[in-house]
Protein backbone atom coordinates (compact mmCIF):
# COMPACT_ATOMS: atom_id res chain seq x y z
CA UNK A 1 0.00 0.00 0.00
CA UNK A 2 1.38 3.25 -0.80
CA UNK A 3 2.22 5.56 2.48
CA UNK A 4 1.04 9.34 2.10
CA UNK A 5 3.91 11.32 1.48
CA UNK A 6 4.00 15.48 0.57
CA UNK A 7 2.47 16.87 -2.73
CA UNK A 8 4.61 18.54 -5.52
CA UNK A 9 2.38 21.35 -5.90
CA UNK A 10 5.05 23.03 -8.24
CA UNK A 11 7.57 21.08 -9.80
CA UNK A 12 9.92 23.88 -10.30
CA UNK A 13 9.80 24.45 -6.52
CA UNK A 14 13.24 24.24 -5.47
CA UNK A 15 15.09 24.18 -8.22
CA UNK A 16 17.07 27.39 -8.26
CA UNK A 17 17.88 26.62 -4.87
CA UNK A 18 19.34 23.13 -5.39
CA UNK A 19 21.01 24.67 -8.67
CA UNK A 20 22.43 27.60 -6.75
CA UNK A 21 23.91 25.28 -3.58
CA UNK A 22 25.39 22.96 -5.84
CA UNK A 23 27.44 25.60 -8.12
CA UNK A 24 28.62 27.35 -4.88
CA UNK A 25 29.65 24.14 -3.57
CA UNK A 26 32.42 23.98 -6.26
CA UNK A 27 33.59 27.43 -5.94
CA UNK A 28 32.53 30.94 -4.35
CA UNK A 29 30.64 33.17 -6.97
CA UNK A 30 28.32 36.16 -7.24
CA UNK A 31 24.93 36.49 -8.92
CA UNK A 32 26.05 37.31 -12.49
CA UNK A 33 28.21 34.07 -12.48
CA UNK A 34 25.90 32.23 -11.14
CA UNK A 35 23.03 32.62 -14.00
CA UNK A 36 25.89 32.39 -16.13
CA UNK A 37 26.62 29.06 -14.30
CA UNK A 38 23.23 27.98 -14.84
CA UNK A 39 22.76 28.41 -18.38
CA UNK A 40 25.63 26.92 -19.20
CA UNK A 41 25.88 23.75 -17.15
CA UNK A 42 21.57 23.04 -18.44
CA UNK A 43 22.85 23.68 -21.75
CA UNK A 44 19.85 26.22 -21.36
CA UNK A 45 17.41 24.51 -20.62
CA UNK A 46 16.90 26.24 -17.33
CA UNK A 47 17.14 29.53 -17.46
CA UNK A 48 16.86 31.44 -14.05
CA UNK A 49 15.32 34.89 -14.20
CA UNK A 50 18.64 37.21 -14.17
CA UNK A 51 17.58 39.45 -11.30
CA UNK A 52 15.19 37.09 -9.21
CA UNK A 53 18.38 34.94 -8.53
CA UNK A 54 19.33 37.60 -5.78
CA UNK A 55 15.99 36.77 -3.87
CA UNK A 56 16.97 33.36 -3.51
CA UNK A 57 20.54 34.31 -2.42
CA UNK A 58 19.45 36.31 0.59
CA UNK A 59 16.87 33.84 1.64
CA UNK A 60 19.66 31.08 1.31
CA UNK A 61 22.00 33.15 3.28
CA UNK A 62 19.43 34.47 5.88
CA UNK A 63 18.61 30.49 6.30
CA UNK A 64 22.19 30.50 6.91
CA UNK A 65 23.07 27.82 4.10
CA UNK A 66 24.95 30.28 2.35
CA UNK A 67 27.44 33.28 3.49
CA UNK A 68 28.80 36.42 1.78
CA UNK A 69 31.50 38.39 1.72
CA UNK A 70 31.84 41.56 -0.39
CA UNK A 71 35.12 41.95 -2.72
CA UNK A 72 35.98 44.75 -4.94
CA UNK A 73 37.08 43.60 -8.32
CA UNK A 74 38.35 45.73 -11.28
CA UNK A 75 37.21 48.70 -9.73
CA UNK A 76 33.61 46.99 -9.14
CA UNK A 77 32.02 45.75 -5.85
CA UNK A 78 30.48 42.21 -5.80
CA UNK A 79 29.21 39.79 -2.50
CA UNK A 80 30.69 36.75 -3.15
CA UNK A 81 28.48 33.68 -1.46
CA UNK A 82 30.17 30.38 -0.96
CA UNK A 83 27.93 27.42 0.83
CA UNK A 84 28.30 26.67 4.84
CA UNK A 85 27.59 23.17 6.48
CA UNK A 86 23.96 24.11 6.70
CA UNK A 87 23.88 24.71 2.81
CA UNK A 88 25.96 21.13 2.38
CA UNK A 89 23.30 19.56 4.71
CA UNK A 90 20.25 21.27 2.30
CA UNK A 91 21.89 20.26 -0.93
CA UNK A 92 21.99 16.49 0.28
CA UNK A 93 18.35 17.15 1.19
CA UNK A 94 17.29 18.61 -1.79
CA UNK A 95 19.31 16.24 -4.12
CA UNK A 96 17.91 13.11 -2.84
CA UNK A 97 14.40 14.67 -3.06
CA UNK A 98 14.98 15.25 -6.97
CA UNK A 99 16.76 12.43 -7.79
CA UNK A 100 13.62 10.44 -6.56
CA UNK A 101 11.06 12.95 -8.17
CA UNK A 102 13.33 12.55 -11.87
CA UNK A 103 13.30 8.53 -10.92
CA UNK A 104 9.77 8.57 -10.51
CA UNK A 105 9.41 10.46 -13.68
CA UNK A 106 11.71 8.93 -15.90
CA UNK A 107 10.34 5.66 -14.68
CA UNK A 108 6.49 6.48 -16.29
CA UNK A 109 7.84 8.48 -19.39
CA UNK A 110 9.53 5.02 -20.08
CA UNK A 111 6.17 3.01 -19.43
CA UNK A 112 6.35 1.79 -15.78
CA UNK A 113 3.69 2.61 -13.20
CA UNK A 114 4.11 5.73 -11.25
CA UNK A 115 3.02 3.72 -7.80
CA UNK A 116 6.45 1.69 -7.55
CA UNK A 117 8.38 4.03 -8.04
CA UNK A 118 7.53 5.62 -4.63
CA UNK A 119 6.12 1.65 -2.70
CA UNK B 1 17.38 53.30 -15.67
CA UNK B 2 18.08 55.02 -11.86
CA UNK B 3 14.41 55.37 -12.31
CA UNK B 4 13.92 51.78 -12.65
CA UNK B 5 16.14 51.09 -9.36
CA UNK B 6 14.21 54.09 -7.58
CA UNK B 7 11.18 52.58 -8.36
CA UNK B 8 12.46 49.04 -7.10
CA UNK B 9 13.56 50.61 -3.78
CA UNK B 10 10.55 52.48 -3.55
CA UNK B 11 8.20 49.39 -3.93
CA UNK B 12 10.28 46.78 -1.63
CA UNK B 13 10.61 49.38 1.39
CA UNK B 14 6.81 50.15 0.98
CA UNK B 15 6.12 46.48 0.89
CA UNK B 16 7.92 45.63 4.37
CA UNK B 17 11.43 44.18 2.85
CA UNK B 18 14.54 44.85 5.34
CA UNK B 19 16.59 47.97 4.22
CA UNK B 20 19.59 45.84 4.47
CA UNK B 21 18.27 43.55 1.95
CA UNK B 22 16.63 46.18 -0.37
CA UNK B 23 19.86 48.22 -0.38
CA UNK B 24 21.86 45.03 -1.14
CA UNK B 25 19.44 44.16 -3.93
CA UNK B 26 19.40 47.40 -5.49
CA UNK B 27 23.19 47.00 -5.18
CA UNK B 28 23.36 43.87 -7.04
CA UNK B 29 21.18 44.36 -9.52
CA UNK B 30 22.96 47.20 -10.72
CA UNK B 31 26.26 45.72 -10.94
CA UNK B 32 24.60 42.78 -12.54
CA UNK B 33 23.24 45.29 -15.37
CA UNK B 34 26.56 46.58 -15.71
CA UNK B 35 28.10 42.63 -16.32
CA UNK B 36 24.85 42.51 -19.09
CA UNK B 37 25.54 45.74 -20.91
CA UNK B 38 29.31 44.52 -21.88
CA UNK B 39 28.04 41.04 -22.74
CA UNK B 40 25.47 42.83 -25.11
CA UNK B 41 28.18 45.14 -26.42
CA UNK B 42 30.62 42.58 -26.63
CA UNK B 43 27.67 40.74 -28.66
CA UNK B 44 28.01 43.40 -31.26
CA UNK B 45 25.97 46.12 -30.09
CA UNK B 46 25.42 49.73 -29.72
CA UNK B 47 25.70 51.35 -26.41
CA UNK B 48 22.11 51.83 -26.40
CA UNK B 49 20.63 48.58 -27.99
CA UNK B 50 22.84 47.13 -24.62
CA UNK B 51 21.44 48.84 -21.99
CA UNK B 52 17.81 48.27 -23.24
CA UNK B 53 18.38 44.62 -23.91
CA UNK B 54 20.42 44.36 -20.49
CA UNK B 55 17.44 45.95 -18.94
CA UNK B 56 14.97 43.69 -20.51
CA UNK B 57 17.12 40.45 -19.51
CA UNK B 58 16.99 41.64 -15.64
CA UNK B 59 13.60 41.75 -15.72
CA UNK B 60 10.81 44.24 -15.15
CA UNK B 61 10.68 46.18 -11.59
CA UNK B 62 7.03 44.56 -10.90
CA UNK B 63 8.77 40.70 -11.37
CA UNK B 64 11.93 42.18 -9.45
CA UNK B 65 9.76 43.26 -6.74
CA UNK B 66 7.46 40.07 -6.34
CA UNK B 67 9.82 37.43 -5.91
CA UNK B 68 11.59 39.77 -3.48
CA UNK B 69 8.31 40.21 -1.16
CA UNK B 70 7.59 36.80 -1.66
CA UNK B 71 10.17 35.81 0.72
CA UNK B 72 8.52 36.93 3.71
CA UNK B 73 12.22 35.85 5.83
CA UNK B 74 13.00 38.71 3.93
CA UNK B 75 10.97 41.71 6.04
CA UNK B 76 11.79 43.68 8.34
CA UNK B 77 10.53 43.53 12.01
CA UNK B 78 9.21 47.01 11.69
CA UNK B 79 6.58 45.25 9.05
CA UNK B 80 6.09 42.05 10.51
CA UNK B 81 5.52 43.83 14.10
CA UNK B 82 4.86 47.28 13.69
CA UNK B 83 3.50 47.09 16.99
CA UNK B 84 6.69 46.24 18.58
CA UNK B 85 8.76 47.91 17.01
CA UNK B 86 7.13 50.93 16.79
CA UNK B 87 4.77 51.04 20.00
CA UNK B 88 6.64 48.73 22.38
CA UNK B 89 10.28 49.81 21.41
CA UNK B 90 10.29 53.50 22.04
CA UNK B 91 8.08 53.15 25.09
CA UNK B 92 10.61 50.37 26.22
CA UNK B 93 13.55 53.13 25.32
CA UNK B 94 11.47 56.17 27.29
CA UNK B 95 11.59 53.56 30.34
CA UNK B 96 15.16 52.66 30.01
CA UNK B 97 16.20 56.36 29.72
CA UNK B 98 13.87 57.62 32.80
CA UNK B 99 15.64 54.74 35.12
CA UNK B 100 19.16 56.05 33.63
CA UNK B 101 17.99 59.53 34.68
CA UNK B 102 16.44 58.26 38.33
CA UNK B 103 19.85 56.50 38.82
CA UNK B 104 21.68 59.77 38.19
CA UNK B 105 19.79 61.59 40.58
CA UNK B 106 20.02 59.25 43.36
CA UNK B 107 23.74 58.67 42.73
CA UNK B 108 24.03 62.64 43.05
CA UNK B 109 21.88 62.78 45.90
CA UNK B 110 23.92 60.87 47.84
CA UNK B 111 27.31 61.52 47.01
CA UNK B 112 27.02 65.32 46.43
CA UNK B 113 24.25 66.31 48.96
CA UNK B 114 24.40 63.61 51.55
CA UNK B 115 22.22 65.77 54.08
CA UNK B 116 19.85 67.79 52.19
CA UNK B 117 16.35 66.86 52.11
CA UNK B 118 15.71 66.36 48.42
CA UNK B 119 18.21 66.70 45.67
CA UNK B 120 16.37 69.79 44.24
CA UNK B 121 17.29 72.95 46.67
CA UNK B 122 20.49 73.60 46.80
CA UNK B 123 22.81 75.19 44.39
CA UNK B 124 25.45 72.87 43.04
CA UNK B 125 28.38 73.67 41.72
CA UNK B 126 31.77 71.78 39.85
CA UNK B 127 30.86 68.12 39.17
CA UNK B 128 27.48 68.10 40.55
CA UNK B 129 26.29 70.78 38.31
CA UNK B 130 27.37 68.62 35.59
CA UNK B 131 26.50 65.30 36.85
CA UNK B 132 22.86 66.16 38.01
CA UNK B 133 23.06 68.76 34.51
CA UNK B 134 23.28 65.12 32.88
CA UNK B 135 20.31 63.33 34.80
CA UNK B 136 18.14 66.38 33.87
CA UNK B 137 18.76 66.51 30.43
CA UNK B 138 18.55 62.39 29.55
CA UNK B 139 15.48 62.90 31.62
CA UNK B 140 13.29 65.82 29.55
CA UNK B 141 14.99 65.36 26.29
CA UNK B 142 14.08 61.13 26.57
CA UNK B 143 10.85 61.61 25.39
CA UNK B 144 12.06 63.50 22.12
CA UNK B 145 14.73 60.75 21.27
CA UNK B 146 12.25 58.17 21.65
CA UNK B 147 9.97 59.70 19.43
CA UNK B 148 12.95 60.78 16.90
CA UNK B 149 14.49 57.22 17.08
CA UNK B 150 10.85 55.87 16.09
CA UNK B 151 10.13 58.64 13.72
CA UNK B 152 13.60 57.41 11.95
CA UNK B 153 12.63 54.10 12.02
CA UNK B 154 9.29 54.21 10.08
CA UNK B 155 10.64 57.05 7.72
CA UNK B 156 13.54 54.23 6.56
CA UNK B 157 10.33 51.74 6.28
CA UNK B 158 7.85 53.85 4.50
CA UNK B 159 5.54 53.20 7.33
CA UNK B 160 1.82 54.65 7.12
CA UNK B 161 1.54 57.43 9.61
CA UNK B 162 -1.07 56.01 12.34
CA UNK B 163 1.44 54.13 14.00
CA UNK B 164 4.10 56.93 14.10
CA UNK B 165 1.65 59.42 15.65
CA UNK B 166 -0.03 56.93 17.98
CA UNK B 167 3.02 56.52 19.55
CA UNK B 168 4.35 60.39 19.06
CA UNK B 169 0.94 61.57 21.06
CA UNK B 170 1.61 58.60 23.70
CA UNK B 171 4.88 60.13 24.12
CA UNK B 172 3.83 62.80 24.42
CA UNK B 173 1.60 62.67 26.86
CA UNK B 174 3.75 60.73 28.86
CA UNK B 175 6.46 63.46 29.15
CA UNK B 176 4.30 65.68 29.63
CA UNK B 177 2.94 63.95 32.69
CA UNK B 178 5.45 62.09 34.03
CA UNK B 179 7.36 63.78 37.40
CA UNK B 180 10.07 63.05 39.59
CA UNK B 181 8.95 62.52 43.22
CA UNK B 182 11.63 62.18 46.12
CA UNK B 183 11.37 61.48 49.57
CA UNK B 184 13.91 60.95 52.55
CA UNK B 185 12.25 60.03 55.77
CA UNK B 186 14.74 60.83 57.84
CA UNK B 187 18.72 61.91 58.10
CA UNK B 188 20.88 60.79 57.86
CA UNK B 189 19.26 57.92 55.88
CA UNK B 190 18.63 56.81 52.02
CA UNK B 191 16.63 58.68 49.65
CA UNK B 192 13.67 57.65 47.72
CA UNK B 193 13.36 58.31 44.00
CA UNK B 194 10.63 57.31 41.93
CA UNK B 195 8.42 58.43 38.78
CA UNK B 196 4.70 59.14 38.97
CA UNK B 197 2.30 60.11 36.22
CA UNK B 198 -0.88 62.50 36.57
CA UNK B 199 -2.50 65.51 34.76
CA UNK B 200 -3.08 68.56 36.94
CA UNK B 201 -0.01 68.80 38.76
CA UNK B 202 0.08 70.37 42.22
CA UNK B 203 2.14 72.54 41.63
CA UNK B 204 1.14 73.35 37.47
CA UNK B 205 -2.38 73.42 36.15
CA UNK B 206 -3.83 70.73 33.60
CA UNK B 207 -3.18 73.60 30.97
CA UNK B 208 0.51 73.99 31.83
CA UNK B 209 0.78 70.29 31.42
CA UNK B 210 -1.29 69.90 28.12
CA UNK B 211 0.90 72.37 26.49
CA UNK B 212 4.21 70.83 27.61
CA UNK B 213 2.71 68.10 25.71
CA UNK B 214 1.61 69.19 22.91
CA UNK B 215 5.44 70.77 22.36
CA UNK B 216 6.98 67.49 23.19
CA UNK B 217 4.58 66.15 20.35
CA UNK B 218 5.33 69.33 17.39
CA UNK B 219 9.05 68.51 18.56
CA UNK B 220 8.85 65.24 17.52
CA UNK B 221 5.86 64.92 14.76
CA UNK B 222 7.50 68.35 12.55
CA UNK B 223 10.35 66.34 11.77
CA UNK B 224 8.22 63.25 10.53
CA UNK B 225 5.84 65.18 8.83
CA UNK B 226 8.35 67.26 7.12
CA UNK B 227 10.09 64.14 5.99
CA UNK B 228 6.91 62.39 4.66
CA UNK B 229 6.46 65.76 2.59
CA UNK B 230 9.65 66.33 1.34
CA UNK B 231 9.77 62.23 0.09
CA UNK B 232 6.11 62.68 -1.41
CA UNK B 233 7.14 65.97 -3.71
CA UNK B 234 10.16 63.77 -4.69
CA UNK B 235 7.71 61.10 -5.59
CA UNK B 236 5.62 63.62 -7.72
CA UNK B 237 8.90 65.18 -9.39
CA UNK B 238 9.73 61.95 -10.55
CA UNK B 239 6.68 61.12 -11.96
Amino acid sequence: MMTPRQTNPNFMNGVPELLILRLLEDEEMYGYEIVQAIRDRTDAVIAVGEGVVYPVLHALEHAGALKSRRRTVGGRSRIYYTVTKVGTRRLAELAAEWTSLAGAIQKTLTGGRYGEAFS
Amino acid sequence: MAKHFRELRERLLRAGVAPRHVRRYVMELREHLADLTVEEQHAGRSRAEAEASALRRLGRVEDLAQSMIARRELQSWTARAPWAVLGLAPLAALSCAWAAALMILWTGWQWFEPDAATPFGARVQGPAMYYFGLGRMLYFWAPVLAGWGMVLLAGRQRVKAWWPVLTLALLALLGATGWVVVSRPGVPGPGHVRLGFWMGLENLGAADGASHALVLFALTVLPYAMGRWIASRSDLARE
